[in-house]
């Protein structure tokens, strides 16, 4: 009995070992492929979302013959999730890593499994980037640039000319911008607009929460990860505004990103939108009938930053200079414009801002206006904000409060200490 | 006669019957064994899935056990199994008795139509789900319900009304599986019992008592079973449903896991959760036996 035993472990093992040796032999003969005389080199990419970066990739292959880029694209969650899972077993990493703003700064905790890219040289390009922008991919007192940037997320607000007129409000976006030039602005015209039309003026509770607290310099955390939002007044002030809008019964219950809001878009069921650059193509996505129909200004009282990505190198990768010099092209600002052209990736190098591509650049869907221009001021009024590794659990209970206010008639002081409390216990832990 | 093997043939065919049989335990190591064994491990450590592992003895367990959001959960997790299992078999039974029955046509078109939903993507069941149960007064449910004078239900954030959505679609994709189950078990029972007991006088309701459902003890126990243990280890429903704000009207024991694991990043006690859930369920799968034990012996007394 006891040799079977033996017999089954070898077996098991056996089977083990040749599975290993066979990851071995491959990529041993790729190394091989290597030694042809200019050094040729593979770098895996992986992108989400729609980039267009296939189209860059051919053409900086086109340019450096001498390497090969594969870019592997997947859905965002699907994506973090295995970035996340490669680089914490510590194998199967890509060269190059598309990394999104809310998922960047774990990754900042443990600067190791990624490449500094001071070392290759990325202080040279630093003042090319928007500096609010680039902070997040850095950690300042290490001197370590774990992200470089690409596309940003600057936020406006999109509305709908015939909510708007049936209000008796003025549809013209330079008109319609002189009345939001506040928030109490925006509360007088909300009131306006939700008795004349019934129609709430933003979808949920959240999308206009969000678009308060991203204006804010400070949110949950300081540099030194402890909650702050009992002395710092702005996500208070946030979440005191939302509550009572929520109040004056003008804010609508429409979940983002589900069919409903989709309608909700299609129908004009609520004015106004809380868009970063990259919504314009899901409203668009989700109204295609109603072009003409919205139109787009400045939030009032400035603009925050919502969503936009880093390229970082793992540690994991073998060839940190070739990946680091394509990263380099990649983001320049006549490679960014590409990219706003093809997919409306948002550009985070100023210059760009300045080019006839982009200064004569007009939206049919909204009017004709120049969006990229409404979005390039935007993103110059974007304050650099420590978000910290914890925000989405701070940031998640303060939405379940303002939910339960809104819909569970709530009272919002109790809400908000009990979302205090929930925070604290579960940052206790981590 | 058959020759008699030598020992040295006798190695190798065993030999080969291992080999037939390593795939699957290949399989299960990878996949199966050692994850549930580094969950063990991981339950005494803080880790946040890229930086060092620390240990740190009992704490992740009674960080778990001393939060209310935990507890929280496992009355979720109670709740609804209650609130879905229960109609469920029951409604099941009486689908599987109809269908047995020789009144009923098209028996075929039917078995099939009850068993889809079980096999339609759960995903897909939520999302569909979660069009028909919104919050908007203009939603399907509340229309549905408006029309019998009933008030909006707020379906995605009110306590009950969380629960009921979610026990809903646990209901109407499982009941088909166990009518199934039942219809099997019915079917298996000799039609001699019944022309026995006909002959000797008894009623459709004696025939059902003295005869189905004790024919009918083990397959019923089983689906209690199954059930039960689905119910506890209840996540893709919920967490489609209420979305990434997980909010605690609909966060389930499993849920609570995926929570501490997939976005606060603290792998110790999420681990230390499967732990404590791994107990629960095999308490739960014990009472359940002896329960189920108590039952058939008590029966064996009166008959």
């Amino acid at each position: 009995m006891k040799k079977n035993l033996y017999l089954f472990i070898t077996l098991v093992l056996t089977f083990f070992l040749t599975a290993c040796n066979n990851g071995q032999e491959s990529s041993g003969s790729s190394s091989v492929n290597q030694d042809d005389s200019p050094e040729k080199v593979e770098l895996t990419f992986w992108a989400f979302g729609s980039t267009g970066y296939d189209e860059l990739i051919e053409e900086y292959e086109s340019m450096n013959e001498h390497v090969a880029i594969t870019l592997q694209n997947a859905a965002l969650a699907d994506h973090h999730d295995s970035l996340f899972t490669t680089i914490s077993a510590g194998s199967g990493a890509p060269d190059i890593t598309m990394i999104e703003l809310g998922f960047i700064e774990q990754y900042k905790e443990v600067p190791d499994r990624f490449y500094n890219l001071f070392d290759f040289g990325a202080k040279d390009i630093k003042d090319s980037f928007l500096d609010w922008k680039w902070d997040v991919g850095e950690i300042v007192d290490e001197d370590y640039l774990i992200g470089l940037p690409t596309d940003i997320g600057p936020t406006a607000m999109v509305y709908r000319t015939d909510v708007f007129e049936e209000a008796g409000l003025p549809s013209d976006p330079e008109q319609a911008a002189k009345l939001f030039e506040t928030w109490e602005d925006f509360r007088k015209q909300a009131k306006i607009i939700t008795e004349s039309t019934g129609k709430p003026v933003t979808d949920s509770v959240t999308q206009l929460y969000n678009a308060l607290r991203d204006q804010a310099p400070e949110q949950y955390f300081n540099t030194d990860n402890e909650l702050i939002i009992e002395s710092s007044p702005y996500i208070k002030e946030a979440y005191d505004y939302t509550v009572t809008l929520v109040a004056d019964g003008v804010v609508g219950d429409i979940a983002a990103w589900t069919p409903e809001w989709g309608t909700a878009m299609d129908e004009g069921s609520f004015a106004t939108l809380l868009a970063p650059s990259w919504m314009l193509g899901v409203v668009k996505g989700n109204a295609p009938d109603a072009s003409g129909m919205w139109s787009i200004m400045t939030l009032p009282e400035g603009a925050g930053n919502w969503g936009g990505s880093y390229l970082a190198i793992p540690s994991q990768s073998e060839h940190p200079e070739e990946a680091y010099k394509f990263m380099e092209w990649l983001t320049s600002s006549e490679n960014q414009l590409k990219s706003f052209e093809s997919m409306g990736l948002f550009p985070s190098t100023p210059e760009t801002y300045e080019q006839p591509g982009f200064l004569e650049y007009s939206d049919e869907y909204f009017g004709g206006i120049n969006t990229a221009e409404i979005y390039a001021e935007a993103a110059e009024q974007v304050k650099s904000v420590y978000l910290g590794p914890n925000h989405s659990i701070a940031n998640n209970e303060i939405i379940v409060a303002l939910d339960n206010v809104l819909n569970e008639g709530g009272d919002p002081e109790k809400e908000w200490e009990d979302a205090i409390k929930r925070m604290k216990a579960q940052l206790d832990r981590q | 006669m058959k020759r008699i093997k030598s020992i040295k043939e006798k190695k190798k065919d065993s030999l080969y019957g291992y080999a037939f049989i390593s795939p699957f335990f290949i399989l299960f190591s990878i996949f199966g064994l050692f994850p549930i064994i580094f969950s063990f491990y991981l339950s005494f450590q803080r880790w946040n899935g890229l930086g060092e592992m620390e240990f740190v003895g009992l704490r992740n367990f009674e960080l778990v056990l001393a939060d209310p959001f935990f507890w929280k959960a496992m009355y979720n997790t109670f709740v609804i199994a209650l609130m879905s299992t229960l109609p469920q078999l029951i409604i099941a039974f009486l689908l599987a008795f109809a269908l047995n029955s020789t009144y009923v046509k098209m028996k075929g078109f039917f078995r099939v139509s009850f068993f889809l939903p079980n096999v339609t993507s759960i995903v897909a069941v939520a999302v569909v789900f979660g069009t028909l149960f919104t919050n908007s007064s203009t939603g399907l449910v509340n229309s549905f319900i408006g029309l019998f004078g009933f008030e909006p239900v707020n379906w995605g954030t009110s306590e009950w009304g969380v629960k009921w959505a979610i026990s809903a679609m646990i209901f109407w994709r499982w009941v088909g599986y166990n009518t199934i189950i039942y219809l099997a078990g019915l079917q298996s029972i000799s039609q001699d019992l019944y022309e026995a007991a006909k002959i000797d006088g008894a009623s459709v309701r004696q025939q059902i008592m003295h005869i189905t459902i004790p024919m009918m003890k083990p397959v019923i126990i089983f689906t209690v079973f199954i059930s039960t243990i689905g119910s506890l280890q209840l996540f893709t429903e919920p967490l489609v449903f209420i979305g990434t704000t997980l909010r605690e009207e609909g966060v389930t024991v499993v849920l609570y896991l995926y929570r501490e694991a997939f976005s606060n990043n603290a792998f110790g006690t999420a681990s230390a959760t499967a732990v404590i859930l791994f107990f629960v369920i095999i308490v739960m799968s014990v009472t359940n036996l002896l329960i189920a034990n108590r039952l058939g012996n008590s029966r064996k007394k009166v008959s």
